[in-house]
């Protein structure tokens, strides 16, 4: 297969050559939305944090927090500012040393440098970090070819299309608007396979179609075997996306999608 | 939707594809860069060459002597200095923190911040990611040695020959090396942060013990600090290079132990965790825009501690109640540029440590050369000015908070200009105090500096309301990647503003004479600075009507 992805006369060709299928034990993983449906019981945790402490240089943002998050199964984080969702999501998946407690994913410790950890969790948080010379098509090829997509072009063209930015498939990303470079962030997620979603509000700056038509997909990955973790403030997202909900404060609340909602209305954790 | 996975490329060939698909859309290529370059210099050199005309020329008609002005010393007789080794083994050992600092805020091994976003998500071996940057990384301190120990060992060196200097070479590029190393095992362990800190205070204190040394002997008379006293400073591990040169060899061993390093380096570089390399990123990318900005002050703290995190909490008024609504909010605009001056005291030391960098020089034996001195000088007040321009860079940077004022753009520009024009003239007493102090120049020079003062101020608004680079305009192809258009000429606004303010000071230095025409020729120049660098540009946007086609400030004063 070949992707065409320069531009005008001096195209470039990124040539997907025959070599062995993937080194890892038990050769290409399976899709995440080809999981097996299993039972409740069956189901295995994907995420499970032991007495978390997050925080930064000694000092923690938040309360304690235990949680698992399983296959078919979507954790929402909720709270106000600064209550220390994102701090508490970025030490989940590495990108923060705990000040105490453990976490686990698929069974073994985080550690981002393992070639598993990769190639499971997608992971969207708000960098506005882009190549500035490469265009939208070019860095969703960057992460599809990058884990072995099969029909790189097909998946990024039906990206693209249901995050609205076809039109812009050769625009840099400096030429588009903060929500367009939004919604390209979160194609980014969906170019290439995944058992875990971690994202960060990933509602802001996204219109209100693209935000239902976001956690409607969502919805019915989970429902196909996704393990998703979000960070969101969205009440309508979160009533959608959620299986389960975390009220994160100096004490951590765990409750049920409906009452985190009523949560965030009224900033209470404590209101129905 | 089903994603199905083959194979995956390699982290070379996603380089490879990063690196050709990006310029794959530049247009032009090194000729262009070229022209940029050449278009942007030539300016400079020719108001160098008219100065250097002028200069010959004044040093005749004064009758200062018959020698060059490339070999005349600025330093007045009976005058005492620092001993060469004193000032060589405080350079070096100045230079080597600051490289180890620089390194370890740097990485040292180090990606940029699409590159960490981009590549470092892929399931693919990190090492094919991280192992370029280190191998690109260990090019720095190797030039940064040779530029330092070559001239250096040339310079002192009792019978300079080849080998020798080219051995010295090879012992400095060593210590860089071990430098580095040492660098990399902290970055591969996350440690080291005290040894940071350390290097840092040994950098900004250096050079002042080299003015203190030489005030200090100026009074001291026969208890002065004499060379065998400070022989010892020769056995400092960063002067080794040094022993080289003059025919030592066991020094060389630092060779073997950096190269012992960097191999335990290279073996564990996948061990940096992404966390690291983002850190490292970011700092790269806060150094970059710095020297952009050409900040010597926002790139000393980008190389060393990072962003400013604004502990003070010093507070002037900022609610004034007497007077028009003009003027209460000029004294709101002014107050609170004081206080943001206030609140950073870090960057009034480094611009207090800049005017005592010329000095510094100057108390060094042989080195008062008065043309030196003058490049130095001209150096040290631009990054003196653009290190005050950090309130106008942020207001540059969001052009709505000059609007919040209902003052005319030009007004709030002004007031910009008042706190650097002030600190400017401060400066340039000090600076040439400090050099009158060591015997360079003359009170007449002095004041002169002092009128050039609010010239340089004018200079800080330049640099910090320059344009950016656009990145919408088709990019240059350079051999790192591709660069914005108009990069070259962005970069040399500011310097260029500071240099014609500097002229009459410049050129009486080295002239060793300060002619009575010098006076009105300053005075006009600083004024016609103050006109350029205040002047208030239409924005792009405002041909096409765009959202900022009739400016906030503007529109209020109507």
């Amino acid at each position: 297969m070949k992707l065409n992805v320069g531009g005008g006369g001096a195209s470039l060709y990124f040539e997907v050559m025959s070599k062995v299928s993937d080194s890892s034990p038990g050769g290409p993983r399976l899709p995440s939305s080809a999981a097996s449906p299993s039972t409740p019981a069956q189901r295995k945790d994907v995420v499970r944090a032991e007495k978390l402490q997050a925080g930064y240089s000694g000092n923690p943002v938040c309360g304690v927090v235990s949680f698992s998050v399983h296959s078919h199964q979507s954790l929402a984080l909720v709270g106000p500012n600064g209550a220390g969702k994102s701090t508490v999501v970025k030490t989940v998946v590495g990108q923060l040393e705990p000040l105490s407690g453990t976490t686990l994913i698929n069974g073994a410790e985080v550690d981002d440098r393992t070639l598993d950890f990769r190639r499971e969790v997608a992971v969207v948080f708000d960098d506005d970090a882009f190549f500035p010379a490469l265009t939208v098509e070019e860095h969703l090829a960057i992460v599809s070819a990058g884990h072995g997509v099969e029909d790189v072009e097909d998946v990024i063209a039906a990206e693209l299309e249901f995050f609205g930015l076809s039109e812009q498939a050769k625009s840099r990303p400096y030429n588009l608007s903060s929500g367009q470079r939004r919604r390209m962030l979160l194609a980014s997620a969906f170019v290439r396979p995944r058992s875990l979603l971690v994202l960060d509000e990933p509602e802001q700056r996204l219109d209100t179609a693209m935000r239902h038509k976001l956690a409607t997909r969502l919805r019915a990955e989970v429902d196909a075997g996704l393990a998703l973790l979000v960070v969101t403030h969205d009440p309508d997202f979160l009533t959608t996306v959620a299986t389960k909900a975390l009220f994160v404060a100096d004490t951590i609340h765990v409750m049920t999608p409906q009452r985190a909602a009523a949560a965030i209305a009224s900033e209470n954790p404590y209101a129905e | 939707m089903s994603i199905q996975t083959r194979e995956r490329f390699s982290a070379r060939e996603i380089r490879q594809y990063t690196f050709r698909a990006g310029l794959s859309r530049t247009q032009g290529g090194l000729m262009e860069l070229i022209s940029e370059v050449y278009t942007s210099i030539l300016g400079g050199l020719t108001l160098l060459a008219m100065a250097g005309a002028l200069i010959v020329a004044l040093r005749h008609s004064l009758g200062v002597g018959t020698e060059s002005a490339l070999a005349v010393t600025a330093v007045a007789p009976g005058f005492h200095s620092v001993a060469l080794l004193q000032a060589s083994a405080t350079v070096l050992l100045a230079l080597a923190a600051a490289l180890l600092s620089v390194e370890m805020t740097m990485g040292p091994v180090a990606m940029t911040l699409p590159q960490t976003a981009w590549w470092l998500g892929l399931p693919v071996r990190r090492r094919g990611f991280i192992q370029p940057g280190f191998l690109k990384s260990l090019l720095w301190p190797t030039i940064a040695a040779i530029l330092v120990v070559v001239p250096l060992a040339l310079g002192m060196a009792d019978h300079p020959a080849a080998g020798n200097i080219a051995l010295a070479a090879l012992c400095g590029v060593g210590l860089a090396w071990l430098l580095h190393g040492v660098a990399g095992w902290c970055q591969i362990t996350n440690s080291g942060a005290w040894l940071k800190t350390v290097m840092g205070a040994v950098t900004l204190v250096a050079p002042l013990t080299l003015v203190a040394t030489a005030l200090y002997n100026n009074v001291a008379g026969s208890g002065a600090v004499t060379a065998t006293q400070t022989a010892w400073m020769e056995y400092l591990p960063t002067s080794w290079p040094l022993l080289v040169a003059d025919g030592a060899r066991w020094p060389l061993l630092l060779v073997a132990l950096a190269l012992g390093l960097l191999t335990l380096v290279y073996v564990n570089l996948e061990r940096i965790t992404t966390a690291q390399l983002k850190a490292s990123a970011a700092a790269g990318a806060y150094a970059a825009s710095s020297l952009l900005s050409m900040d010597a002050t926002e790139l000393s703290r980008s190389l060393s501690t990072g962003p400013a995190v604004g502990r003070s909490k010093l507070r002037l008024p900022m609610v004034f109640k007497k007077g028009s609504a003009t003027s209460r909010s000029v004294k709101t605009l002014l107050s609170t540029h004081a206080t943001m001056a206030l609140r950073s005291p870090s960057t009034l030391l480094r611009v207090l440590v800049l005017a005592a960098v010329p000095a510094s020089l100057a108390a060094v034996e042989f080195l008062g050369n008065a043309i030196l001195i003058a490049v130095v000088l001209f150096l040290c007040a631009y990054f003196a000015a653009t290190a005050l321009g950090a309130t106008a860079r942020f207001a540059a940077g969001n052009p709505a908070v000059d609007a919040l004022m209902p003052l005319p753009a030009k007004v709030v520009r002004r007031v910009h200009y008042v706190l650097p024009a002030v600190a400017m003239t401060i400066w340039a007493a000090v600076c040439l105090g400090l050099l009158l102090a060591l015997g360079v120049g003359s009170p007449a020079l002095l004041i002169l500096a002092i009128f050039a003062g609010p010239g340089l101020g004018a200079a800080t608004l330049r640099a910090a309301f320059r344009p950016a680079p656009d990145w919408n305009m088709p990019a240059v192809a350079s051999p790192t990647g591709p660069i914005p258009t108009g990069a070259i000429r962005s970069f040399l606004s500011g310097p260029d503003l500071t240099l014609i303010v500097l002229l009459p000071v410049l050129i009486c230095l080295i002239s060793g004479g300060v002619p009575a025409v010098a006076f009105p020729a300053q005075l006009t120049l600083s004024y016609l600075a103050f006109l350029w660098g205040t002047h208030v540009r239409k924005p792009k946007s405002a041909k096409d009507g765009g959202l900022f086609g009739t400016p906030a400030a503007t529109a209020a004063a109507k």
